[in-house]
């Protein structure tokens, strides 16, 4: 292929639909696991919950609007197409983003239901069903957890999706590798991680706890360690491949994104990050005590995994579909 | 009296025959209204070796119309899909320009219309075909590259050929099945 059709639209579509899975993951997990009866971090899941609908709306839009011709893609929705990862990716997105919705929903107090209500207008709020108006006010707080559980499969097919959207294309040997789809996966729930590191250092109304950054800390380090070794054997598989692999791997091993993929993927998105937040953790690992929390090097941390994870994204979608058979 | 069997389209490719005059992608381009700065056929120029020993190919090439077309199987709409025949072809008001089909492609045959904004792709000039006519391309071509026919009927030219000469197909590793036949 000598021009590239999918460019930064896709790119950031691919980053925030990511980044959505992983903010949702996390506050999931942190709903998931309990502590005397009651979420035992529900600081980080009340952000990941306030947080995790509108990276993936706003990277909807973007792909409507990539589209040659946006005003038909509701056609995607009258029809479904096993076969094609687009048709399954598209049914997913509308289905997790509405739970992410109601997700949302139940994490607001009360107060503030009621006051995002009243930003409607009042002639049209009396129009409302009283029904409907019931409805919304019920107390969603009791089914955090069962609507985190019935999430966390659509968080993963998320994340994962945008992998398989590339890597199911068998004409670009870049993509079409078993190794993809995880790499992605992985990168997406690390990068929602970081981003709540972040929210919670700069929450100041409740500053972040020791447990809550331990936690976040250990869930990042696995992560990141995971997606590794992920990166790791699809660069030494792909070399030790056919020529049509090998010609594509070439442009990340002194092709045109050598520098972006060893430098600002692999250095600074991933290990860079990696060992100061293992630089962080050793006290744990050593038993020598708690962590410390440096915010400036944890923020440096989360920032260069965020980067990182969309440096991932660009690469792929430019390399692959330079990528080819001759 | 036989059996009538389904057809199947397919081309015959004598490289050998070509001059690169582009009589065939004029051809295609007036037939089918393709805009300004894409095409549905073209010839790839290939040069080997060191003066005074060189050699030169021309190699035209369209859309393959596979047995087993990846891109009919990523398009979310259904909108690319393949006939009984065996051509490939896009509904046009059912495409809604994702490019997935473009990217599909291994052989880069599909092009995204500036005008339009839908895909566009060799249609094997089936509104022709359909008439008992050629496409296009072949009707065209001064030097006889081209063959087009049924795979199905023994007495086609084209069945005759394949039985006859040796050939081959580009890049089956993709798994795609092409239908356009280079002879050797």
């Amino acid at each position: 292929m000598r021009e590239p059709v999918w460019e930064y639209l896709i790119v950031n579509y691919l980053f925030l639909g990511g980044l959505s899975a992983g903010l949702f993951f996390v506050s999931a997990l942190a709903t998931w696991l309990q502590e005397e009866g009651r979420p035992a971090f529900p600081h980080i899941a009340r952000w990941g919950a306030l947080l995790a609908p509108w990276p993936v709306s706003l990277g909807s839009f973007l792909l409507i609007f990539d589209l040659g011709k946006p005003f038909r893609f509701w056609k995607l929705f009258f029809t479904f197409h096993w076969q094609s990862p687009m048709s399954i990716g598209s049914w997913l997105l509308v289905i997790f983003t509405m739970l992410t919705m109601a997700y949302l929903w139940a994490w607001l107090e009360p107060e503030e239901r009621t006051r995002l209500l009243n930003f409607i207008p009042t002639k049209v709020r009396q129009r409302i069903p009283v029904k409907v108006v019931k409805w919304l006010e019920h107390d969603l707080s009791f089914w955090r957890r069962e609507l985190a559980m019935a999430g966390f499969p659509l968080a993963v097919s998320v994340g994962i999706y945008t992998g398989v959207l590339l890597g199911a294309v068998q004409a670009r040997p870049f993509w079409n590798t078993n190794l993809v789809a995880q790499m992605f996966l992985f990168s997406a729930l690390s990068t929602g991680t970081a981003t709540l590191i972040l929210v919670r250092l700069f929450d100041k109304k409740q500053p972040v706890a020791l447990a809550e950054m331990r936690f976040l800390y250990t869930l990042d380090i696995c992560l990141i360690l995971i997606e590794f070794f992920i990166v790791l054997p699809y660069l030494i598989h792909g070399k030790l491949s056919v020529l049509a692999v090998q010609d594509a791997l070439a442009q990340v091993l002194g092709g045109p994104f050598t520098f972006t993929f060893w430098v600002l993927f692999l250095g600074c998105g991933l290990l860079t990050p990696l060992l100061i937040e293992l630089y962080e953790f050793k006290p744990v690992l050593l038993g020598q005590g708690p962590l410390h929390i440096n915010p400036r090097w944890a923020i440096t941390a989360a920032g260069l995994v965020i980067l990182g994870g969309y440096v991932l994204r660009y690469v792929f979608v430019f390399a692959g579909q330079a990528s080819g058979f001759r | 009296m036989a059996q009538k069997t389904k057809k199947r389209y397919a081309m015959v490719l004598d490289s050998r025959k070509c001059i690169d005059c582009k009589a065939c992608i004029v051809a295609c381009k007036a037939e089918n209204d393709v805009p300004l700065g894409v095409f549905r056929n073209r010839i790839i120029v290939e040069k080997a070796g060191e003066y005074p020993k060189l050699r030169m190919s021309f190699d035209p090439e369209q859309c393959h119309h596979c047995e087993n077309p990846s891109c009919v199987r990523v398009c979310p709409t259904g909108a690319s899909y393949q006939r009984e025949d065996g051509i490939v072809l896009v509904k046009y008001d059912d495409c809604i320009g994702c490019k997935y089909c473009i990217i599909a492609c291994p052989y880069d045959a599909r092009y995204h219309n500036p005008e339009t904004h839908t895909v566009g792709k060799c249609t094997f000039c089936a509104h022709r075909v359909d008439h008992g006519e050629l496409p296009a391309c072949v009707e065209t071509c001064p030097s006889k590259v081209r063959v087009f026919g049924d795979l199905n009927d023994p007495k086609s030219e084209l069945h005759q050929l394949l039985a006859s000469r040796r050939h081959q197909v580009m890049n089956p590793q993709t798994g795609n099945g092409p239908q356009l036949y280079y002879l050797l």
